[in-house]
């Protein structure tokens, strides 16, 4: 339980410091930002509560904003992540899954692993990009932002989980 | 109690999201900058809004006292017009705000008609202004539509005009479009219709042409409005036209006049009168009628006698 905790920690504290230093200076073709942060939220197990889901997005999302200045933006986006997380990996897991089933590209296949975290990501980023432009002018332009962004980000989710196979290292 | 603790622990991780988001979105819109000015935008727009339905709701309400205000209002403004235009009838006695064409350099000596005939052929209306008041025979009687008249005798209170309608008036008019001139006459018959004879021939007439002094008299100024042409016909010589002009004057409701007092030019007249007899014709009709002295004094000593006097212009 406590070594859970801590490798949970680490992973956090990794994607922030990845997210920080790297993916919010990314700024591709001038709109495609990723927002990798979500990744947290993917590989929980399925036995995990709905509160502890919403209280580790929710710090997940604060530490985000505390070193990007984003203020409260990343942590109200994933907390509505966090809320919804169960029901869409139910929605994609094997039906006999086991209470301690980890969401990933080993355990679901990469089509599914892929569609799943391409389904939270997109909720993230639309989230995200909308409480940070506030706004419907220009609405085509935070629409493509919104898709290219949730792609880039399920990209990069979908290949730290086949570079870290957290299935296999911890529960 | 049991139940809703059952129900609180049932919903704890939506008690816990809702609490979490409000945090999330406080410290968003709490921030100076863009989102807070976004917020506040917003905030006011739906304030806003909402004060417009509430307060679209309470004029409703209040529609009744607005109602009585309005009709107290409508109440003295009524009042208000039904004085305004007693006024304004009383300002219509006035002949000089009547007859608007009328230069103002002339004496208007305001009456009122106390006894007119209109049927007969020599049609007489009796005023109640006399030589108290300034008032001269051959003086040009007016009103506000237009030519009445001319005074024919005068008593000290009283005086006597020979109105258009009468067949021994004969008043110099002209076309005001194209200064063709003529004199005017009436026959017996409708007291709304003279004729204007004379007119020659290539003379270009129009219907509703207006018809007006041309003041080659020394009774009316020119340019008084008499009438307008409602039909062209020929003399019965069939040398000239004999237009039919329809007068402003409604003699049948006639009530106030005014005289034109000061018109008349001494220095004109007696020039005339000099010509006349050096020429000897005294067969024109002018200068019989000229303010001679002798002839004046005839008058008034044999004035219904003198009634063939044509107050020609």
């Amino acid at each position: 339980m406590s070594s859970n905790i801590i490798m949970r920690t680490l992973r956090l504290l990794s994607l922030i410091i990845l997210q920080v230093l790297v993916f919010n200076n990314m700024h591709l073709f001038g709109f495609i930002t990723p927002l990798v942060i979500g990744y947290m939220l993917l590989c929980f197990s399925h036995d995990t509560t709905r509160v502890s889901l919403l209280l580790w997005g929710f710090a997940t999302g604060l530490l985000h904003d505390m070193f990007a200045n984003t203020a409260g933006m990343a942590a109200a986006s994933m907390t509505l992540v966090a809320m919804i997380r169960t029901q869409v990996a139910d929605m994609f897991s094997p039906r006999d899954a086991a209470e301690d089933f980890v969401p990933s590209v080993t355990t679901m296949g990469l089509g599914k692993y892929f569609l799943y975290a391409l389904l939270l990501m997109t909720v993230l980023h639309t989230t995200y990009i909308m409480l940070n432009t506030l706004s419907f002018a220009n609405i085509s332009l935070t629409l493509i932002s919104i898709g290219s962004s949730s792609l880039t980000a399920t990209i990069l989710c979908v290949l730290i989980d086949i570079f870290t196979h957290p299935s296999r290292q911890y529960r | 109690m049991r139940s809703l603790i059952d129900f609180i622990v049932k919903t704890k991780h939506w008690l816990v999201f809702i609490l979490l988001e409000a945090v999330s979105l406080v410290s968003l819109f709490s921030t100076t900058g863009y989102p807070r000015s976004v917020y506040f935008t917003t905030a006011n727009g739906i304030v806003g809004a909402t004060y417009d339905v509430i307060s679209s709701i309470t004029s409703y309400l209040n529609l009744q006292e607005e109602n009585r205000k309005l009709e107290a209002t409508n109440q003295q403004l009524r009042q208000q017009l039904l004085h305004m235009q007693e006024t304004l009838d009383t300002i219509k006695g006035d002949t000089t705000q009547r007859m608007p064409s009328l230069p103002t350099r002339y004496n208007l000596v305001h009456a009122q008609v106390i006894n007119s005939s209109l049927h007969k052929k020599h049609n007489l209306m009796t005023i109640n202004k006399g030589e108290a008041d300034g008032i001269r025979p051959e003086m040009g009687v007016v009103c506000s539509q237009g030519v009445v008249g001319v005074v024919y005798m005068t008593s000290q209170h009283y005086s006597i005009v020979i109105p258009l309608l009468n067949e021994k008036s004969k008043t110099s008019c002209r076309l005001r479009k194209s200064e063709f001139f003529g004199s005017l006459i009436w026959k017996q018959g409708y007291c709304n219709i003279a004729h204007l004879n004379n007119i020659p021939r290539h003379a270009k007439v129009q219907k509703n042409d207006i018809v007006e002094t041309n003041g080659y008299s020394d009774i009316f100024p020119a340019g008084l409005p008499v009438g307008q042409v409602q039909q062209i016909d020929d003399s019965d010589s069939g040398t000239s036209y004999m237009i039919r002009v329809l007068l402003y004057v409604d003699f049948t409701t006639l009530r106030e006049v005014s005289v034109i007092t000061n018109f008349s030019s001494q220095e004109r007249q007696s020039l005339e009168t000099e010509a006349s007899n050096y020429d000897d014709t005294n067969d024109n009709t002018y200068s019989e009628t000229r303010n001679n002295k002798a002839k004046e004094t005839d008058k008034s000593k044999d004035s219904q006698k003198n009634k063939t006097t044509t107050p020609s212009t």
